[in-house]
């Protein structure tokens, strides 16, 4: 190994960092690019497939139900604010605040998560119906297996912050966590407008 | 012990005593268990190169089969159904479980040691990245031995690979073996990123990386953003099969040509995912080779950056034959042609480097000489490919056969053969035999030419892809056996090549830390490696570091020796930013990698394997990410209990 001469010393470098500071902040980040190229495949294949169809949803199906995916689009627009709050609470470490916060998102969670089974109804076509069918309820698990995660790592986060002991860096995970979270509520709102909304004027 | 002590001179106190706690810190747990919950990014790497290699020799060893098979007119080694799952099994295996992982197995052993890190950003994720992609490599392999190996090529087009012509399983191994692998790929892509970009020694600012790391830190982008949509597509495959999806069946309005798309949106740029790491190899060689720094340092990242970028805009040139609008097809013609530009001046470069430099003429040099030959062959037929008309007459024929194995042979096996000669004295402390090399450099040269260049004649005569045997009449017997003498050859220097390993392992001449007088960080530690890779993690001042200072390498101290301490830097400059702990060794992603595949496996027979492997896999990953055993020492607690 070839000889040294130490030019400086990095012992009082932070230990706990935020944000692009942070390297699992990078990491959500990539995992965030791929899912979403995966939700955008699906939307690239929704369009793709519409040109084969005289009328959007196809004869004999009616259009989507819309009273439950709109309160869920709202809900994952309203969820961004308890997650925003343990974002803001987790940099300025404030246990109890994150505790709050999370344990509000963790219902929520829950709540979505069930009401993506309604949301399955409210297509109004099963996936093994025709082209149409199939790409909708592709579209909604490949969100859904999004949701399923955030749902187990928030709740396991939730978990931790009350059981306890809690380091810094579990609160820079924290505001990882909601990084995640920010993505995967606000990718459904463009996803809802396509599967739901769209049959209604295309 | 936190930072080591220092004498005034600022040289530590007793470097040995710091390697010893470094060594007691990092090394891996001794035995079986320790091997299997590694997270050591040079354990996993050297398993990920020699399970890629054995892949490499299988997909080889079919390659042989099938050559057999061609070598005269009705000849009878391999049936009609055999030799779909012959040629199928080949190109998966070439693809899919040696190409890409190859070189992200390199990428993942050497990026680390070259910017001067510990290890890679996610050690664990790393060892998962490998469980799965050998999980996966296992499950095609078993289900080719059950005589359930995919039989409707690489790209397995619709319908053919639909539910209706294919019944059975075997598309459904392609389908879920596929996945397997983009898994894999997709996390050593996410753990490359990372590690180049938050990881690298302080001083080593982007211009200052070395090619090779910018040629992973390329690919690891490409293929972000290329294996999602094979990914996507078999998963959509597999549920036409599974539940009776309509994606691709147009009786319901799906559309066949739509697997083609998201098919090459994928597999063109996993042409450059494959060729753009073997890029940075042949400018590792090159400036070692020449003694002296690739000329044009700007231009080639930009031509690395480039072909990332343009790779994205030719998959439809896969598709000339499915009757695409005519300015549809221009544009792909226009997009085919533009990316030699950047692959032209990288050839310009290395050959500008080489005609100013003194160039020795080792053996990883040779395999550099062979490879530009080689592809450059292959570039001009590529370059023919992107006529439509001429497309249109060759398409599916033995001159494609012929234009991409001179690109993937020589845009890759060569560079990687090269590779393999340069860096085994780092990885195993001893050089490989210089005489044997050169044996086993003509042997694949000049059988890989004899192999496949008769294939673009066969192919200019008619002779088709994919057909496991031809009448003697159609006068293509001739070049055939031409062809398998030249597999003949190339069997024999890979055998030489193993041979050669097997031997140095054993008895090659002792390596020593820098045997090339090489210009790049990891040469600047011992061969092989310690654990810990640096005893001080090294301050670079310049692109070259080993040659700027022949003695003395600048270092920061400071980063704890009885935990697992790594240091971040900022993205462009690479100043010290703050220090982050790494876990421990963990059986964890190995259990994770089990529930994975016991999710994909069983969702080839049944849907309800998604109700049980979820849980499973959820589960595993709750244990990987839950704090075990926590020392309290270096962070500060925010309270002890709930």
């Amino acid at each position: 190994m070839r000889p040294t001469r130490i030019v400086a010393d990095v012992a009082t470098l932070p230990r706990t960092v935020f944000g692009h500071r942070s390297l699992m902040w990078w990491g959500t980040l990539g995992f965030i690019v791929i899912e979403g190229s995966t939700l955008f495949i699906c939307v690239a294949s929704y369009f793709y497939l519409r040109r084969n169809f005289s009328t959007w949803p196809p004869e004999h199906v009616f259009r989507p139900a819309l009273v439950v995916p709109t309160l869920q689009a709202a809900l994952m627009l309203l969820s961004n604010i308890p997650m925003r709050w343990a974002d803001r609470a987790s940099t300025r470490m404030d246990i109890r605040g994150v505790r709050l916060a999370f344990l509000i998102c963790s219902v929520l969670a829950v709540i979505m998560t069930v009401l993506r089974w309604f949301e399955f109804q409210s297509l109004n076509v099963r996936w093994d119906s025709n082209a149409y069918g199939s790409v909708a309820w592709a579209t909604l698990t490949a969100h859904g297996t999004l949701l399923l995660l955030e749902t187990a790592e928030t709740i396991a986060f939730t978990v931790l912050l009350f059981k306890g002991p809690i380091e810094d860096r579990d609160l820079a995970g924290a505001s990882d966590n909601a990084l995640y979270w920010y993505f995967m509520s606000g990718v459904w709102i463009p996803l809802y407008v396509v599967v739901f909304l769209s049959p209604y004027f295309m | 012990m936190s930072a080591p002590s220092r004498t005034d001179a600022g040289r530590p106190a007793d470097d040995d005593a710091v390697r010893r706690q470094l060594d007691e810190t990092w090394r891996q747990a001794p035995g079986i268990w320790g091997w299997l919950s590694s997270v050591d990014h040079k354990s996993i790497g050297k398993r990920y190169i020699v399970t890629a290699m054995v892949f490499f020799i299988l997909g080889g060893l079919e390659a042989g089969v099938m050559r057999a098979q061609l070598a005269r007119p009705e000849n009878s080694v391999l049936g009609p159904d055999a030799y779909n799952q012959f040629f199928t099994m080949h190109g998966m295996t070439m693809m899919f479980l040696f190409a890409v992982p190859v070189v992200t197995a390199v990428g993942l052993y050497l990026v680390p040691l070259m910017i001067g890190a510990r290890n890679v950003a996610f050690p664990r994720l790393n060892a998962y990245g490998y469980w799965v992609y050998l999980a996966g490599g296992l499950f095609l392999y078993i289900s080719f031995f059950l005589n359930t190996g995919p039989d409707t090529g690489w790209f397995s087009y619709v319908p053919l690979a639909g539910p209706e012509f294919s019944p059975g399983k075997r598309v459904d191994v392609y389908a879920q073996s596929i996945t397997f692998t983009e898994i894999a790929a997709l996390v050593a892509a996410v753990e490359l990123i990372v590690t180049i970009f938050k990881n690298r020694a302080p001083g080593m600012t982007l211009n200052r990386m070395p090619l090779f790391v910018w040629a992973m830190l390329v690919q690891a982008f490409m293929v972000l953003f290329a294996m999602p949509w094979v990914a996507t597509a078999t998963q959509l495959l597999a549920m036409d099969r599974l539940v009776a999806t309509h994606f691709f069946n147009p009786a319901e309005g799906g559309d066949a040509l739509l697997w083609q798309h998201l098919f090459w949106f994928f597999g063109h740029p996993e042409v450059y995912i494959i060729l753009t790491p073997a890029l940075g190899f042949v400018s590792m060689i090159v400036a070692t080779f020449t003694r002296g720094p690739v000329f044009g340092y700007p231009a080639m990242v930009l031509s690395l950056l480039s072909i990332g970028f343009l790779s994205f805009g030719l998959w439809v040139h896969h598709m000339f034959a499915t009757g695409l609008p005519q300015l549809g097809q221009s544009f792909f013609t226009a997009a085919s042609m533009m990316i030699t530009v950047p692959s032209g001046i990288q050839i310009f470069c290395w050959i500008a480097t080489i005609w100013s430099g003194r160039p020795r003429f080792s053996v990883p040099f040779l395999f550099v000489l062979g490879f530009v030959v080689l592809f450059v062959i292959g570039g001009v037929t590529g370059v023919m490919f992107a006529s439509v008309s001429f497309d249109q007459q060759v398409h599916d024929t033995y001159f494609v056969v012929a234009h991409f194995h001179y690109v993937l042979i020589g845009g890759s096996v060569f560079p990687l053969l090269g590779a393999f000669y340069y860096w085994f004295p780092k990885i195993t402390g001893r050089m490989l035999d210089e005489r044997l090399g050169r044996w086993n450099f003509w042997l694949v040269f000049v059988g890989v030419n004899l192999t496949f260049f008769p294939m673009h004649q066969l192919g200019l005569d008619g002779m088709p892809r994919r057909v496991y045997t031809y009448l003697a009449g159609t006068g293509w017997g001739r070049l055939n056996l031409l062809a398998t003498a030249g597999a003949v050859l190339v069997v024999l220097g890979v055998l030489l090549f193993v041979i050669n390993v097997a031997r140095s392992l054993r008895r090659g001449v002792r390596a020593g830390d820098d045997p090339w007088a090489a210009d790049t960080l990891e040469w600047a530690t011992t061969s092989p490696p310690p654990p810990y890779n640096f005893t001080y993690i090294p301050v670079v001042e310049s692109g070259s570091p080993l040659w700027e200072r022949s003695e003395e390498l600048a270092a920061v101290s400071g980063l704890r020796t009885d935990v697992r301490d790594v240091l971040v830097t900022t993205l462009l400059d690479a100043r010290p930013d703050s220090l982050h702990r790494h876990p421990p060794p963990s059986i964890w992603p190995l259990l994770a990698a089990v529930a994975t595949t016991i999710l994909f496996v069983t969702l080839i027979f049944t849907p309800w394997g998604a109700v049980i492997g979820t849980p499973l896999l959820l589960l595993t990953l709750l244990g990987w990410g839950w704090p075990h055993g926590r020392d309290h020492r270096e962070q500060r607690m925010v309270e002890q209990t709930g």
